[in-house]
């Protein structure tokens, strides 16, 4: 078995094909160096609401509980006539994002299920007061500046 | 009354991405009406709520009363037990319900469940007061919520369903039974007749009812015998007894959260009449409803 600092080719001699100058069987298989395996990559949680109309406005969302309603004091203002003046409230808890009603006069439904409190699962859709809003949640790469 | 479901799954515990969605734990349901606390069987999903009570817990002065009923000592339905933190907690009041038409001593079945060779904690390790009762044929009045309970047969060993009412609101826990056995063979068969009557008598104007129905109609033929309903039987069913809301429950554990999105889809608008319809949806761990 030829093996030189870097690699080592196994070829099955049935199969042998060109690859550049080197001879590799098509089952080659090729051993990686164990200098060059990748340890984890740092990864951040990244969710976020997309309200479901013509804007498609979306509001990131973290570790702080998001208040939705018709005033101005919510973080997630929603000017409806359906909409309650503190109408829902998202909070992150154990790693998972969860809505919760906070006694308003039309509800809140998940995927069309009229719910007071529910966790929160990537794509479902959230209905408050007659407006759509999609939640997405993600893992992405975190970057080297920890963003 | 708030219900919120901590396990739907049925048969095994289904860890994974592809059930994230509907959750993967076994059958726990809580139903919380003020300070009364009834728990609806005690699979993997218990654990949660377990964590949940016991911080509440810590926090009072007084002992917390917690009901819980079991529809049938399968594994699926008690292997949370042994996880449930409140039971190891001296200022917890757990009263356990369950039939009474067991061979064994209910006590006896879930003791068994602790023994050494199945897991290192015996049951005498609950520091909490625990009472298990055997269910007579009274209904039971718990704080100001009625609990009516009936036996179920076509489930191997038999199964429990209970129905819990307050100011004319009904919520019906209906899960592990065959209803196909029942309602695919009435013609000329009069105890079939009277256990289909029973059971829509029970389900009857339910605001939510919570069933089993783990199977697709494809499925259901290969299932005969195994103790779950198929979903035409169990919508058709709940429709033509004037149910308000059914939660579809016990997924099989085959059964991944895309092809329980799409059974909900194909059957959540199928049931509507001209003065009525009835909601459908696929139960969910995480969800809490306010009925």
């Amino acid at each position: 078995m030829a093996k030189d600092s870097e690699k080592t080719i196994f070829t099955n001699k049935k199969d042998i094909c060109i690859l550049g100058s080197e001879k590799l069987g098509l089952s080659s298989t090729q051993e990686i160096p164990r200098k060059t395996f990748i340890g984890s990559i740092p990864t951040v949680q990244h969710a976020f609401l997309e309200v479901m109309d013509e804007e498609k406005k979306k509001i990131n969302l973290g570790e702080d509980d998001v208040i939705i309603g018709r005033v101005p004091a919510c973080d997630v203002q929603i000017m409806a006539n359906n909409v309650s003046r503190r109408h829902a409230r998202i909070s992150y808890c154990n790693e998972e994002y969860r809505i919760e009603d906070l006694g308003s006069m039309n509800g809140i439904y998940v995927n069309g299920v009229k719910v007071e409190k529910c966790v929160l699962r990537k794509h479902d859709v959230l209905e408050i007061g007659g407006i759509k809003i999609l939640f997405v949640e993600e893992k992405v790469r975190q970057d080297d500046d920890g963003k | 009354m708030f219900v919120t479901f901590w396990g739907t799954r049925g048969s095994v515990s289904t860890p994974g991405r592809i059930t994230e969605k509907y959750g993967g734990n076994t059958p726990c349901v809580s139903v919380r009406c003020d300070e009364t606390q009834l728990i609806f069987d005690a699979g993997t999903g218990i654990r949660n709520l377990g964590i949940e009570l016991l911080e509440e817990i810590k926090r009072e002065k007084d002992p917390r009363s917690l009901h819980l009923f079991l529809s049938h000592t399968h594994w699926d339905h008690i292997q949370g037990l042994p996880f449930f933190l409140p039971s190891y907690h001296k200022n917890t009041k757990l009263i356990i319900y369950g039939s009474h038409r067991k061979e064994r001593f209910l006590a006896s079945i879930l003791k068994e469940q602790m023994d050494f060779d199945y897991f290192p904690v015996s049951m005498t390790s609950f520091a909490a007061d625990i009472s298990i009762k055997e269910m007579d044929d009274k209904v039971i009045q718990i704080g100001p919520l009625v609990i009516d309970w009936q036996e179920q047969v076509y489930h191997p060993g038999g199964s429990v369903r209970y129905k819990i009412s307050v100011n004319g609101t009904k919520i019906v826990y209906a899960t592990d039974v065959e209803l196909n056995r029942i309602f695919d063979n009435l013609k000329d068969n009069e105890i079939n007749e009277s256990l289909a009557r029973d059971y829509m008598d029970f389900i009857a104007d339910a605001d939510l009812l919570i069933a089993d129905a783990q199977y697709t109609e494809e499925e259901y033929p290969e299932k005969i015998g195994w103790g779950h309903s198929s979903i035409p039987v169990l919508l058709d069913t709940s429709f033509r007894s004037n149910v308000k809301q059914l939660a579809v429950f016990h997924h099989d554990p085959q059964h991944s959260d895309k092809f329980l999105d799409d059974l909900w889809m194909e059957n959540r608008s199928k049931y509507h009449a001209d003065d009525r319809k009835m909601d459908v949806f696929w139960a969910r761990e995480g969800m809490t409803l306010a009925i």
